[in-house]
């Protein structure tokens, strides 16, 4: 006997967010699917937070062949184009099956699909419904989840990737009273999401800790270019503790302008051409530039502000800014915003193929815990378009496998056992190890990096490794379990970035000359499993 | 970033844990949060440095998962969306619990209904939008169904999953028709009492943007209640809601009431069915104190139903008509402000009519104008809010203020819906007496002598549920003024 709660069905999805609930509609057309959620469904992640939206090259004057350049132009070249032309190929047709399951995105009076620029592209391509747009598309899945036969154990976080022969056939999770369920699966798709929880300052919910990139990793696969977060341009300032609050691209695509504490309109210095709307990374750095050399306003942002709008039309677009900010005392229709950078997206992750296989057998994954699709920095807009594309192939790659005897190890079973029994005798606070993790990171490994800084978060985070992590009782061994996997998804960040020897993308390093022609770099993805590590050289460079 | 403020909190939180089978308590907590937290920062504040084993919920820490939501004071809110305060008082919201702040929220969720795609593959058109997206924003935080009292006491699928049959009746893409099952589901068994909408964080107006609506769709594919129907059909034939049972206020009063004194203010004066012809006396006692107040009334006699009863029963063919005789009747007597005192006329004067003059409830007037003091009565009072003045309207203080000017005592009991509107008192009277009696046990509770409302229904349908007489503010004030006179 190896644990009372064995569930089994064909295919396993982790994580209930855009990716996992588009990749649990696909495979159930091939067998029973189980959707394993740390949250109740659909309530978690960073999907039902997106909300400018989602890139698809709807109009007859746009093609893919621009989203495809515009998507590797924005990531420094870094991206695998063969992800990038499935994306920009496919993601029209996920759009449609969004629309057709009852999603309710903006219309033009025309009764097509209305679209807005957001920053890095070449054409107006992004779909919306106001600024709600992720929990529009979350609400959607969940409603079409609701017909389809599904069975979703809510509330129960995957800690580690059951193997069994060199394959991954299930996975491990506590409920929330932290007892194991065991699952057993032929197929398993990974779709936890990103990691940004793992810095101090961030835009992500409390679901983004990285524990896909932990559970990928022990399993043996293969992760990219782990150092590539990008740092979104404007989080919120104001409250303190809720800093870091995403405010969306789309107040800047809509005409919302920055501007330092001396009213001046500073992107026309950095991007004179697109300003405002120029790639996030450049942003980002701009509004550091701006708050470094003392600039900055009284709370430690830059101004974004939206007042010079009309009224109605700022209600009509942007009203969840609006409802956000009154709620903090400030009208946008009347006062502007005051904005800092926040770590917001994880643009690395599990190495997949296009069919969203990754490098180990049984184990698939898609949404944000994967890497290669955005190179070094994502256009927004791109990321729900990923979890859709993505969602479905890597679906249907898991619903498509064969269906065999599934065997659980007991030896592996009995070890997930000694680590919770561990942490039940520990000593440490996990809320006090995950705070210094977070200041680490944000202090050392965050937009500006340098090789020293790098190495000293290094070291830091490898003494956090050996704390003894406590959990005063069972429904507290997931807070454990959790500050382990952040713990190793920030390893995989710093030393990502250690054996990137050049500023590209979100990586900034202040130590390097900056890579004024990324399409030059002789340099590829910078690789980590539990077998190997390294950078490969470019293609052809 | 440096100087940020820190303030200490002080919280109540009631902990629970109900597979123990220990009794929920409340356990006080102090923290220390920085300046501007919320009352999601206070409880993260308490799990990371006091006890980890606090359970809540929280997701998106941004208004948009809907995991957060608890009471706070009493009233469902979103954690994460509403400014920490010291000394407040933290509880789960009123659905099973799983554990202290932790509710059952997969029970309801599991039974929303989805969308099953028609072959069409049309999309809706602006209009539809339009009307799709003020109900769409739900972020299934269940704060709706936590307060809704007809889920209470019979079978009702509740707002949240009206709002999203609502929602797929508006859109061309699910081809179903579940308007049938809707009636099933409990659609008249809802009071309108407006809690729902009141308690949801995305401002959500289900029971006008859903429900009502869900109501006239079942109108026109012949589903109304019978019991409805006959209260349309009277107001089609006699122009009232109710029948005629003896001389109305309209014909007892001329059509200029002149003040006993100097002139303060003029107002015309929206009766309303009940006041008209049920509760006559009361209409009559409102009419002794304006008079006495320097208030001129002018009481247009061809005004009829504003309609209440058939909107809020998705009835709402002639409405029209009604409307424009009502609002005719005054503006040819060029009057600019209309006077009503039934809480349901007024609600509907304000929201569901467009009118060229302002409306204003008469708790509002009197506090507006400010009366003579009557004697203070030796009595003990309780009042009830009417939902249509409270959550209609947003009065709350004014009908308070004049209560105790005149009581010696006033207790407060929760505001909670008495079951006799929506058409529900006519249409499903077991589900309005098991309300009613509901706020018998509340009045009981208080020790009061006297209840106290605001509203003609309110106060036929409670006088049913409770021992205690049951009295309009202005019959009390009245009776303050005779007592003044008595003595002097
Ligand atoms: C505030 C904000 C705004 C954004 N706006 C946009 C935008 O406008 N356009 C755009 O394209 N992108 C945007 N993004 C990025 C985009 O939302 C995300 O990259 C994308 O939604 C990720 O989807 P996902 O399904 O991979 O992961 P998520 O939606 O994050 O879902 C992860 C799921 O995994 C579950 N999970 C996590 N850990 C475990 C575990 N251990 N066990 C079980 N389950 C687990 C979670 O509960 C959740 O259900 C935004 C991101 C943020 C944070
Ligand atoms: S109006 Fe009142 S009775 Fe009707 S659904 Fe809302 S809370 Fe329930
Ligand atoms: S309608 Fe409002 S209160 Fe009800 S679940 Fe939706 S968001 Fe919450
Ligand atoms: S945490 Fe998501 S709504 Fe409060």
């Amino acid at each position: 006997m190896v644990a009372e709660n064995i569930v089994e069905c064909h295919v396993l999805v982790i994580g209930s967010g855009g990716a996992g609930t588009r990749a649990a509609i696909e495979a159930a057309r091939y067998g029973d699917v189980v959707i394993m959620s740390r949250s109740v469904a659909g309530k978690g992640g960073c999907t039902p937070m997106a909300e400018g939206g989602f890139n698809a090259v709807m109009n007859p004057e746009d093609c893919s062949t621009l989203h495809a350049e515009d998507t590797l132009r924005g990531g420094a070249y870094l991206n695998d184009p063969e992800l990038v032309d499935v994306l920009v190929s496919e993601a029209p047709e996920r759009m449609k099956d969004l629309v057709n399951w009852g999603a309710v995105f903006d219309l033009t009076p025309e009764k097509k699909l209305a679209q807005r620029p957001f920053g890095g592209q070449r054409f107006n391509r992004t779909c919306y419904a106001g600024d709600r747009t992720g929990h529009e598309m979350m609400m959607t899945l969940i409603e079409h989840l609701r017909v389809e036969n599904i069975s979703i154990l809510h509330e129960i976080s995957a800690i580690e990737l059951l193997k069994s022969g060199g394959k991954v056939c299930g996975a491990a999770g506590l409920d929330r009273n932290g007892n194991l369920v065991l699952i057993k699966a032929d197929a398993v798709v990974l779709a936890t999401g990103g990691a940004a929880q793992v810095y101090e300052v961030n835009t992500n919910c409390a679901t983004g800790n990285g524990q896909g990139f932990a559970l990928a990793y022990r399993a043996g696969a293969e992760l990219i270019d782990m150092e590539m977060v990008q740092f979104h341009p404007t989080g919120a300032v104001h409250p303190y503790d809720a800093r870091g609050r995403l405010i969306t691209e789309a107040v800047r695509g809509e005409g919302g302008l920055l501007m330092n504490k001396d009213g001046e309109r500073f992107m026309e210095r950095y991007d004179p051409e697109r300003k405002e709307l120029s790639t996030r990374d450049i942003v980002s750095r701009s509004i550091a530039t701006e708050i470094l050399e003392g600039r900055g306003t009284g709370k430690g942002g830059v101004y974004l502000d939206v007042s010079h709008l009309d009224d109605r039309y700022i209600e009509e677009k942007l009203p969840l800014m609006l409802e956000q900010f009154l709620n903090f005392g400030v009208d946008i229709r009347k006062e502007p915003m005051e904005v800092a950078p926040t770590a917001h997206h994880f643009m690395g992750g599990v190495r997949i193929d296009t069919n969203g296989a990754t490098t180990v057998d049984g184990l698939f994954a898609c949404g944000e815990v994967t890497g290669g699709i955005h190179g070094a920095n994502r256009l927004g807009g791109n990321s729900l378009a990923d979890t859709q594309v993505f969602g479905k192939r890597a679906g249907e790659s898991a619903g498509k496998s064969p269906v065999a005897e599934k065997e659980i190890d007991p030896v592996q079973v009995e070890a997930i056992r000694a680590r919770l029994d561990g942490y039940l005798a520990g000593e440490k606070s996990p809320a006090e190890v995950r705070k210094q993790l977070k200041e680490i990171m944000w202090e050392s490994a965050g937009i500006y990096r340098t090789e020293k800084g790098l190495k000293k978060a290094l070291s830091g985070i490898v003494d956090l490794v050996g704390e003894k992590l406590k959990a005063k009782g069972r429904e507290n061994l997931i807070d454990c379990c959790t500050v382990a996997d952040m713990i190793t998804t920030a390893l995989l960040v710093v030393r990502g970035s250690i054996l990137r020897p050049e500023s590209r993308g979100a990586n900034t390093r202040t130590d390097l000359d900056p890579c004024i022609k990324p399409e030059e770099s002789p340099y590829g993805h910078t690789f980590q499993s539990l077998e190997k590590s390294g950078i490969e050289k470019a293609e052809g460079n | 970033m440096s100087g940020i403020k820190k303030e200490k909190i002080n919280v109540s939180i009631l902990r629970q844990d109900p597979s123990s089978g220990s009794e929920p308590e409340f356990r006080d907590y102090t923290v220390e949060v920085n300046e501007g937290a919320r009352a999601l920062d206070v409880l993260m504040a308490i799990r990371d440095n006091i006890d980890p084993s606090l359970s809540f919920r929280h997701c998106c820490g941004a208004g948009q998962c809907g995991s957060c939501a608890i009471k706070i004071n009493g009233e469902p809110k979103l954690a994460c969306m509403t400014a920490a305060a010291d000394k407040m008082i933290l509880e789960p919201l009123d659905l099973p619990v799983l554990k202290d702040l932790s509710v059952d929220l997969v029970s309801e969720l599991s039974k929303m209904p989805g969308l099953v795609p028609c072959e069409c593959e049309e999309l809706p058109e602006k209009d539809e939008i339009d009307k799709i997206k003020p109900i769409r924003d739900c972020i299934e935080c269940l704060c709706c169904v936590s307060v809704c009292p007809a889920m209470k006491v019979v079978d009702f699928a509740g707002p949240t999953r009206m709002r999203q049959e609502m929602r797929l009746a508006l859109d061309p893409r699910d081809s179903r028709n579940r308007v049938p099952l809707t009636v099933d589901e409990g659609l008249f068994t809802c009071t309108t009492c407006h809690a729902c909408y009141l308690s949801c964080p995305k401002d959500i107006e289900i029971p006008g943007k859903a429900i009502e609506k869900l109501r006239e769709l079942a109108n026109r594919q012949g589903l109304t209640l019978d019991r409805h129907k006959e209260v349309a059909e009277l107001v089609r034939t006699t122009g009232r809601s109710v029948e005629r049972s003896g001389k109305t206020f309209l014909e007892k009063v001329p059509e200029v009431i002149e003040p006993y004194g100097e002139v303060r203010a003029e107002v015309g004066f929206y009766v309303g069915c009940m006041y008209n012809m049920r509760v006559v006396q009361t209409c009559l006692d409102t009419i002794e104190v304006l008079k006495r107040n320097g208030i001129r009334v002018i009481v247009p006699k061809e005004q009829v139903c504003c309609g209440s009863p058939l909107i809020r029963t998705g009835q709402t063919q002639i409405l029209d008509h009604l409307k424009k005789t009502n609002i005719d009747c005054f503006v040819k007597r060029g009057i600019d402000t209309v006077l009503t005192m039934c809480a349901g006329c007024g609600a509907t004067l304000k929201k569901d009519y467009e009118t060229p003059f302002e409306v204003i409830d008469i708790n509002q007037l009197l506090v507006k104008y400010g009366i003579e003091p009557p004697e203070i009565l030796n009595v003990k009072v309780t009042y009830h809010d009417p939902c249509h003045l409270l959550r209609g309207q947003g009065i709350s203080e004014e009908p308070r203020e004049l209560i105790r000017m005149v009581a010696k005592e006033f207790v407060e009991m929760p505001s909670i819906c008495c079951g006799a509107g929506g058409g529900v008192r006519s249409g499903l009277p077991d589900e309005a007496k098991a309300l009613g009696k509901n706020r018998g046990i509340e009045i009981e509770k208080t020790g009061c002598d006297v209840v106290v409302t605001s509203c003609p229904f309110c106060e036929f349908h409670i006088q049913e549920s409770t021992d205690r007489p049951v009295k309009n503010i202005n019959s009390l004030i009245l009776e303050g003024y005779r007592k003044k006179d008595g003595n002097c």
